[in-house]
């Protein structure tokens, strides 16, 4: 499903910056249905393979596949056929500030064009689904750090994605909240979608028990099928 | 399609609903925009007005010879207003004129003056206006002509030539003044504006990015931040319309008393329809402008 060959991404040089290389010839291969986490100290490369698997970014150098579809190729005005198939999860949970909880879920089917009829419904099955069908009309400055992260999953959800990008979605979290979001990542991958999670908490990683890649500036150290966490 | 459009124009309208601080201070300064662009409309009306003032007083006199028949000065008047210079000829009789000076003179030491006099000392004349003050040479040389010399005493030209002729450059130079004006602050308003919209929406750049990465087109983008910036012109231009009427309606006499008599809410009142079109092509036309470049710059390629 996502293939990257030999990937360098470098970040161009400023007046006052030398370049910075973020991925140094990484190469990894994640297929249908996996949940695959990326952990690694802060810098040494997580968010940007989610960036390049999103096309908000380019590589400089080698090739990344999505769905056989090298990303190189893809023009920024059409980088949302690639997003529409993705789900994302952020840390700083990237709420839209002036719309309530219903209508920032609605906005990502809006924006598929989805049968209007059905939005209310759907909707507010994803929002009882991250237990949040009584919150519907906040805005989100009227919700916890826990209760936005959930919006933000019931958003990345609302669309039936094929792939959950998660970065850091439990940063800004405590412990109790964090287990919540971690049980509703393995759901969602237990329903079929690939999940790629970026994390530097060692005991999610450690729980997990699934595939892990470990990077330490911007190479892949180690990738183990049911890894740990170890840095 | 349709429902498509539906759906950017109620998210523009929430945007344009609750953001409430940068909806007032974009529509402030759109409001501002449109403020200054009515009053550019009325300067020049009030140029125009003043102009044709000032061409109004513009006139030549000619005095005829006491003994030339009615006839006869009436055929010159055909004459003149056969030229395509002339706007008007009056004819005045002696006797026309003789009132006249009976009226503006009433009880003072002319009227004594006037009393000594057996006789009537005014001649029959005829006041020429020509459409611009330049013209005044032509009809002046017009009148020169060997045919009406005999007839006529005096041709008053040669002595308010000059101040024709200054008046004339003034009028061209309050014209020039007030459009260049007009194109000068206009330019700024739009600056101003287009900066203002543009920091408005880098203010919301984070919420263009997160719109991108829930995979919405560029259009479904673009679309509400369009409508928003369109509305808030609309609101500016509505704002600005009510209290000019407002405004005109209580001090339209003191602002004629300031204007040197140009009547702005008569002018309003005749120009009502391009006072609205003007204030809805500058305010919403602005605000739909400016926001398309403004949000372009994130939406690039």
């Amino acid at each position: 499903m996502i293939q990257f060959k030999n990937v360098t991404k470098e970040y161009s040089p400023n007046l006052f910056k030398e370049a910075k290389v973020a991925l140094q010839n990484v190469s990894f291969e994640i297929k249908k249905g996996e949940f695959v986490t990326f952990c690694g100290r802060s810098g040494a490369g997580k968010t940007t393979v989610l960036k390049l698997i999103s096309c908000e970014e380019k590589p400089t150098s080698g090739t990344v596949l999505f769905d056989d579809m090298d990303t190189k190729d893809v023009k920024k005005s059409e980088a949302y056929l690639i997003r529409q198939k993705i789900g994302f999860i952020f840390q700083d949970y990237k709420l839209l500030s002036y719309k309530t909880v219903f209508e920032n879920v609605a906005y990502a089917l809006e924006a598929f064009d989805f049968n209007e009829k059905l939005l209310r419904d759907e909707v507010m099955q994803v929002l009882e689904l991250v237990g949040l069908e009584s919150r519907a009309n906040c805005l989100p400055k009227e919700l916890s750090g826990g209760e936005k992260q959930r919006v933000s999953i019931a958003r990345a959800l609302i669309h039936r994605p094929e792939i959950i990008l998660a970065d850091e979605p439990t940063g800004n979290l405590d412990p109790y909240h964090t287990r919540d979001i971690v049980k509703i990542l393995l759901k969602i991958n237990e329903a079929g979608a690939t999940v790629i999670l970026s994390t530097h908490d060692r005991e999610i990683v450690n729980a997990l028990e699934k595939r892990v890649i470990t990077l330490e500036n911007g190479r892949i150290i180690r990738d183990e099928e049911k890894g740990v966490f170890s840095l | 399609m349709i429902n498509y459009l539906r759906k950017i124009f109620k998210s523009g309208w929430e945007g344009f609903m609750r953001q409430g601080f940068l909806t007032f201070s974009t529509s402030l300064v759109i409001f501002i925009a449109v403020v200054l662009g009515t009053g550019l409309l009325f300067f020049q009306g009030g140029v125009s007005y003043l102009t044709q003032q000032i061409k109004d007083k513009i006139d030549i006199s000619v005095t005829f010879k006491s003994d030339v028949p009615r006839d006869t000065i009436l055929g010159i008047r055909d004459d003149l207003t056969k030229l395509g210079q002339v706007k008007k000829v009056d004819y005045i009789s002696p006797e026309d004129a003789y009132n006249t000076f009976i009226e503006a003179h009433e009880g003072d030491e002319y009227m004594e003056a006037l009393g000594l006099l057996s006789v009537n000392p005014f001649m029959p004349s005829l006041r020429i206006q020509t459409k611009e003050p330049s013209q005044y040479k032509d009809v002046s040389e017009f009148l020169k002509k060997e045919e009406y010399a005999g007839y006529i005493s005096e041709v008053n030209d040669y002595k308010r030539g000059v101040t024709i002729e200054r008046l004339g450059e003034l009028t061209r130079s309050v014209q020039v003044l007030g459009i260049s004006l007009t194109l000068f602050l206009s330019l700024i308003a739009i600056i101003i504006t287009f900066n203002t919209l543009r920091l408005s929406i880098y203010s919301q750049k984070e919420e263009i990015e997160i719109m991108r990465l829930v995979g919405a087109k560029n259009s479904f983008i673009r679309g509400p931040f369009l409508v928003q910036g369109f509305l808030c012109g609309l609101f500016a231009a509505i704002i600005s319309f009510m209290i000019l009427t407002i405004v005109l309606f209580i001090f339209n006499k003191q602002l004629t008393t300031l204007f040197i008599g140009f009547d702005s809410l008569a002018f309003f009142k005749n120009n009502v329809f391009w006072v609205i079109l003007l204030q809805m092509f500058v305010g919403a036309g602005l605000g739909l402008i400016s926001s398309y470049f403004a949000v372009r710059k994130y939406l690039r390629d």
